[in-house]
């Protein structure tokens, strides 16, 4: 059977790792915080802490007042609120390039939880953990009270007076205004920033991306005469071919990829076919780990292989092949796969050299992917910025012509390569001015900082891809002294019109005219806000000319020798403008599963060669880097992530890693996201701690993933799931089968269709009030998270295989935490839940220690209004963002995923009350509704018509330890490869 | 508002225990702070009137002064302290403060000129001098500024303890060392009864911790449900309306309030003075502020929809008789026992809510006759999960 491991060390010796993780844990189970040195002392403050209580307790025998509470009634009570009831608003999130329609959940006129939206041709319903945890930003402390100015308060009048008048001013002397934005696909706004500029006839509006899509978009002006990035149709492609390009973590639109992407691998209801994918790239990304064949190169290896593979086919099909650089990678194998499945592959590229994607394009036509699989008539509007302009504004600010600069939503100083020299030139500007939500690096440098409202508190209008609309409406009044931009602009443009009324005006004559179906605006206003999406199709008119390849191929270099370091964004942080987030920070780096910091991931033989463990530290052309061992990292690449090593973020963010932005270089007027010839050095003596929980709660190497080929699975169902029958054959047990009368919750996981992107962990902890506990602690082995996502390597160390698993409680039919328990604080419901009465909870851990799976957590310290936990629950405002439905846990209980009671508890009420039945697909957990692999299922296994009811039955079904007879109700279905026999 | 259990009131309840000893000690030894900040506000007010005229107003409107009145006092109708009954009339506080900001003219009018029927009847035959009815305006003043007096912490039960505490130690001196009584087995017996007593108050206090029955504050404004649902018949979900479909039974809006009193503005136990107030409220845009009765631990998640909506149990069942209620009062202790209890004997209406197809197996073993009905508890309603997550 196979062996998986979970780190280099289990690979090497499993006994031996097994003995020192038993040891570590038992260490951090008998270790409260204290500094190192006092580990068994009991202080000064012990003592008074125990007496404190002392005197407490005896005080509220004595004296036990009830507080008074009060009572306060709406005075005018609006129809759609009902005290304890949540509202749900369709609208939209775009932030840091990343865009999806969704659901706001506002409870008692605070949003608290993000859902997808079905209704989006896009996102699908599915979200990110970027868009969950996009709620805590609106609870952010950090985040500006109000407009200032040189840092000092400013009224919004006085604001708008002395820039309008150095406005006017410029005008008359034709002064240079630079509008610098991120990219906007608001199409009201752009018609806002159409209107300012017509104003200020001297103005230019540039986009600015911090990790941009120059490449794609240079390279398709050229081949079709339009910068633009096409729709890719994962789920209608058999073949998949990425070169560098994280399209499951953080490529462009991540979650409609993977909801496209799982649904052409998905082997439910009797599919035999699956799309095979095969991935080029130098870190372990997590496109990477899910691919069926993946080939560690060298970042600068990939335009030979582009180039060759170009040549491969070109010449089977009858095209012009090129000469050019030797590629060190056979291709013949993937040309002739991609040859077979004509019309019906994609090929892409995550690089930003505008030559490898002409020959990705050339590749593409040739196989007559476009408008098949690649379709023109949808471009993806969510990346605009060309890096050159940024370099152009970069030395018209130091050349002093820029007399004003309008900042919004970028951030150059961090996340340019060139930030320093921008902090240098933004002074120069006479005006410059920062509509920005939160302090950063740039409006630290702006005269004007007039704050952003957040997008759960403003109305805009949003066109991800052309033809596709959506909405966003307010949630909630702006909590801070904010003010939407495009008020601004509006407003100093002349146009004293509120925002709402210009959307509206502004879609009554757009976008109301582009459909037939609704006559009436108002309705259709209302219908398009309801729905949050409006779609139209559109006819492409593009046609695809070859002209740019021939002179391209001198341009692609050969392979450098000496190590490489690749520069990515990880799938918490993205580009970092997240970074004071306490919920993306702690999420664990899906492969790596370290949380809180960045760190330089070295190949296995390298670290080997050069005496390198985990967590020594490495100099990098001159950066100091925590150094992590990754399997799969190719031979001489290092991995780094950006977005990291903030300054000026918040309490959170602030000098968490290193920032590897000014690293990144340039090649052909674009960004290279890759550094060539490092010089890496070890920094003798000298280590980092990090946050690694990759060896934690493991399950003590038992046969936990299963998996199979696609050839062996069409042959045989059951094909490697074959224990299941074994240890159901040897099921003897003493206790009782438990009975349910009503209902049997479950939850079924498809492990072929979780890419493990981490979505369900941040959706969990949004929704189950779940705290965030700091990196101290994660390396103790605390993490709360009630769903952790294993993920295991087999085979190569050097190229691994990676297998992903969700696993949170398992609602046992026998549970055997149950059982220990001295007080009867976990019992079993009727209805097959694992119950988890906090307030019972006297803390012994029994459970913990007699869970065989490892999903029950213990709340060491008070996480919730504790200055040393300096995160988002201790302040009253990060505070708004706990769900009212579920208890907030105290120090010193256990707790665990307990299905989303509160959500079964709502939507059966509901159903009682309307007297039937309760449908399919009502009841959702956080972690199954906005699943973008749609990998888990919900529902209920006494219903034997229920779609978990018969996943339950599939011959891919197994359970966690069935040798134990525990009987989870919880199930996975068998991973299935498709790797050519 | 967030959720948070266990020990979470410590600091506060030291606070009131500490603030309880020092009153007790403030009080033993003759000495009272409120007397102490009343003297404080006093003197800003020297220059117009002296601590003297308030405390002459006070007499008057206690009945003191003058010594042949040949009316009521003020007093008889409007309390200075707080009454277990509920007296209609608004009392000192409520008067004080309505009036705080107002000039003596406007305050001279509504004493003098009563308008509205109860009124009319009560200030019939007032004949107060000019001089006297300001130093009760300038005691009301005074009353808003400070705050209603004290009634005193009750410490009785305080004492007991102490009291009950010094038995058992002169029990135990006596048997260990002074041996006065004769009879040890006296001794002894004061030793086990004193001590059981003790045992039995904190056992008491120890269960009843977190429970209110019978809790009856005072409200804002002297809404009676007797007058609404008993006399008037007002049916409970025409206020409380989301009682049948939410989680919370619901405060009525102060609009709702207005459906009606938009037209009675004249009540017949209470007069205008009380209506005034929910008027103004909805007027001046400041919503009614009542004090929570009935508030269930942070940890319990109580739906009214299951139990008024679903199971179609009357309000009564659990508020008590309240269309009897003139103050609003905590019926049931909110028990997890009462809870549970009720569960047990609680049947549920299985046959006519297709919810409950799903309960095939129950279903059969009705039709089968191996049971006859089903309760609340058969179908899990005593799980934790009901109401615990």
């Amino acid at each position: 059977m196979k062996t998986y491991w979970r780190s280099i060390e289990e690979l090497a010796n499993p006994k031996e790792l097994r003995r020192v993780e038993v040891r570590e844990e038992a260490k951090q189970k008998s270790m409260l915080m204290r500094g190192d040195n006092d580990l068994n002392a009991a202080s000064r403050r012990d003592f008074l802490k125990t007496f404190g209580f002392g005197i407490a307790a005896a005080s509220i025998i004595a004296s036990c007042k009830r507080p008074i509470d009060k009572a306060i009634p709406y005075l005018v009570k609006p129809d759609e609120i009902n005290p304890g009831t949540a509202n749900y608003y369709a609208s939209s999130y775009f932030d840091a390039n990343e865009y999806g329609s969704i659901i706001v959940k506002v409870r008692d006129g605070r949003p608290i939880k993000i859902e997808g939206n079905t209704l989006s041709s896009i996102s699908q319903g599915g979200t990110s953990a970027r868009m969950q945890a996009s709620v805590l930003n609106l609870y952010d402390d950090a985040r500006l009270k109000g407009p200032l100015k040189a840092g000092a308060e400013i009224t919004w009048e006085k604001a708008d007076e002395e820039i309008m008048a150095q406005l006017a001013s410029l005008k008359a002397e034709n002064g240079k205004v630079v509008l610098l934005s991120s990219t906007i696909i608001s199409p009201s706004t752009r018609e806002i920033i159409k209107k300012f500029t017509e104003n200020q006839p001297n103005t230019e509006w540039i986009q600015y991306d911090p990790v941009s899509a120059s490449g794609i978009l240079l390279a398709n002006q050229k081949c079709f005469g339009s910068a633009f990035i096409p729709d890719y149709r994962f789920d209608k492609a058999k073949v998949v071919v990425s070169f560098g390009a994280d399209f499951l973590g953080t490529w462009l639109s991540t979650v409609e990829y993977t909801k496209r992407y799982t649904a052409a691998r998905q082997l439910q209801d009797g599919q035999k076919e699956m799309l095979r994918h095969y991935q080029f790239e130098s870190g372990m990304t997590l496109s990477g780990s899910n691919a069926d064949v993946r080939f560690p190169i060298k970042p600068s290896e990939e335009g030979a292989i582009v180039l060759a593979l170009y040549n491969a086919i070109a010449a089977a099909k009858g095209g012009t092949v090129v000469s050019g650089v030797q590629s060190s990678v056979d291709v013949a194998e993937l040309a002739k796969d991609l040859l077979e499945n004509e019309n019906h592959s994609i090929v892409i590229s995550g690089s930003n050299d505008e030559n490898i994607q002409l020959f990705v394009n050339g590749i593409n036509q040739l196989l007559g992917n476009y408008g098949q699989t690649i379709g023109l008539d949808k471009p993806l509007l969510t990346k605009q910025g060309v890096d050159q302009n940024m370099d152009r504004l970069l030395s018209d600010l130091k050349a002093g012509s820029v007399k004003a600069l309008l900042v919004w939503g970028a951030n150059p100083v961090y996340d340019h390569p060139l930030g320093k020299e921008f902090a240098a030139a933004i002074p120069k500007s006479g005006l410059s001015v920062s509509f920005s939500e939160r302090p950063d690096e740039t409006t630290a440098l702006c005269q004007y900082v007039l704050p952003e409202t957040n997008f759960l508190e403003s109305w805009n209008d949003l066109e991800p891809k052309s033809g596709i609309y959506s909405l966003s409406q307010p949630t909630i009044a702006p909590i801070f002294n904010a003010r939407a931009p495009q008020e601004s602009l509006l407003k100093w443009a002349g146009n004293d019109k509120k925002y709402h009324d210009f959307i509206k005006n502004f879609w009554n004559e757009t976008q109301f005219p582009k459909q037939k179906e609704i006559t009436d605006f108002r309705e259709f206003w209302n219908t398009s806000l309801q729905n949050g999406v409006f779609e139209t199709v559109q006819e492409p008119k593009l046609n695809y000319s070859a002209e740019g390849i021939a002179p391209a191929a001198s341009q692609i270099k050969s392979a450098g020798s000496g190590i490489e370091v690749a520069l990515y964004e990880t799938v918490a942080l993205g580009n970092g403008k997240y970074a004071n987030n306490p919920w993306l920070q702690e999420l664990p780096d899906p492969v790596a599963k370290i949380s809180w910091d960045n760190f330089a991931a070295v190949p296995v033989a390298y670290a080997e060669e050069n005496g390198l463990k985990n967590e020594d530290v490495i100099n990098i052309n001159g950066i100091e880097l925590p150094v992590f061992i990754q399997p799969g990292q190719a031979k001489d690449t290092i991995s780094v992530a950006l977005g990291y090593g903030r300054e000026i973020a918040g309490k959170v963010g602030d000098q968490t890693g290193i920032n590897l932005y000014p690293s990144v270089g340039t090649e052909n007027g674009t960004r290279r996201y890759y550094l060539t010839s490092a010089k890496v050095e070890k920094v003798a003596g000298k280590t980092f701690e990090l946050a690694i929980s990759q060896t934690h709660y493991l399950m003590e190497g038992r046969p936990i993933a299963r998996e199979t080929s696609l050839d062996d699975y069409i042959k045989n169902p059951s094909s490697g799931n074959e224990l299941k029958a074994e240890h159901e054959s040897k099921a003897v047990t003493l206790y009782e089968e438990p009975v349910y009368n009503g209902h049997h919750w479950g939850l079924a996981i498809d492990l072929n269709s979780c890419t493990g992107c981490g979505n369900c962990a941040i959706a969990c902890q949004a929704e189950n009030n779940v705290q965030v506990i700091g990196k101290e602690q994660v390396r103790n082995r605390r993490i709360m998270h009630w769903i952790r996502i294993d993920r295991y390597y087999s085979e190569n160390p050097e190229n691994p295989k990676v297998s992903f698993q969700p696993v949170m409680c398992q609602h046992c039919g026998n549970a055997p935490c149950e059982n220990v328990c001295p007080v009867a604080a976990t019992p079993h419901s009727e209805e097959g839940l694992n119950q988890m009465a906090y307030n019972r909870c006297v803390g012994t851990k029994y459970c913990i220690n007699n869970c065989p799976y490892r999903v029950r957590r213990f709340n060491w310290f008070q996480y919730v209004k504790n200055d040393k936990f300096d995160y988002a629950s201790n302040s009253d405002l990060g505070r708004m963002v706990l769900n009212p439905d579920v208890t907030v846990r105290s120090r010193g209980v256990v707790e665990k995923c307990s299905m989303c009671v509160q959500r079964i508890q709502e939507k059966k009420q509901v159903a009682k009350l309307e007297g039937r039945a309760i449908a399919e697909g009502e009841i959702k957990t956080a972690c199954s509704q906005s699943c973008p692999g749609n990998a888990i299922v919900f529902g209920d296994l006494e219903n034997p018509e229920s779609r978990i009811s018969k996943l339950f039955k599939d011959k891919r079904n197994y359970h966690l330890l069935e040798e134990l007879h525990t009987l989870p109700s919880v199930g996975y279905l068998t991973k299935v490869r498709n790797i050519n026999a | 508002m967030s959720k948070s259990i266990l020990l979470h009131y410590f600091s506060m309840r030291l606070k009131t225990f500490i603030s309880l000893i020092l009153l007790a000690f403030f009080i033993s030894s003759g000495t009272s702070l409120k007397a102490n900040s009343a003297e404080d506000e006093s003197d800003e007010f020297t220059e117009d009137h002296s601590h003297a005229d308030i405390q002459r107003g006070e007499r008057f409107f206690k009945g003191f002064l003058p010594a042949n009145r040949e009316f009521e006092s003020c007093i008889s109708c409007h309390n200075i302290y707080k009454s277990d009954t509920l007296n209609w009339n608004p009392s000192a506080m409520d008067i004080a403060i309505k009036f705080a900001g107002k000039d003596f003219a406007e305050f001279q009018s509504a004493v003098m000129q009563p308008t509205g029927i109860k009124m009319e009847a009560s200030h019939k035959d007032f004949k107060i001098e000019e001089e006297d009815l300001k130093k009760v305006k300038l005691y009301l003043d005074d009353l808003a500024l400070v705050g209603p007096p004290s009634a005193g912490p009750t410490l009785n039960q305080i004492m007991l303890f102490i009291l009950l505490g010094l038995l058992i130690t002169f029990a135990l001196l006596d048997l260990i060392f002074f041996h006065k009584i004769k009879y040890r087995a006296v001794s002894v017996l004061i030793l086990i009864v004193s001590l059981g007593f003790q045992v039995k108050m904190v056992a008491t206090a120890a269960i009843d911790l977190g429970r209110s029955q019978d809790y009856a504050p005072d409200q804002p404004i002297k809404f009676s449900h007797k007058v609404h649902a008993g006399d008037n018949k007002i049916d409970c979900k025409y206020c409380h309306h989301t009682a049948e479909f939410g989680k919370s039974a619901g405060i009525p809006a102060t609009e709702l309030c207005m459906n009606c009193h938009v037209l009675v503005r004249e009540g017949t136990n209470s007069g205008k003075f009380e209506i005034a107030k929910v008027v103004d409220a909805y007027e001046t845009k400041n919503p009614i502020e009542w004090t929570r009765i009935h508030n269930l631990p942070d940890h319990v998640f109580f739906s009214h929809a299951q139990h008024v909506g679903v199971g179609k149990i009357d309000c009564q069942q659990c508020h008590g008789p309240v269309e009897e209620m003139d103050i609003m009062r905590q019926h049931s202790d909110l028990s997890m026992g009462w809870c549970v209890n009720c569960h047990r004997d609680t049947e549920v209406n299985f046959m006519d809510n297709a919810y409950y197809d799903n309960y095939m197996k129950l279903h059969d073993q009705l039709k089968g006759g191996g049971i006859d009905t089903i309760r609340a508890v058969n179908i899990g309603a005593n799980d934790c999960m009901r109401c615990h997550y």
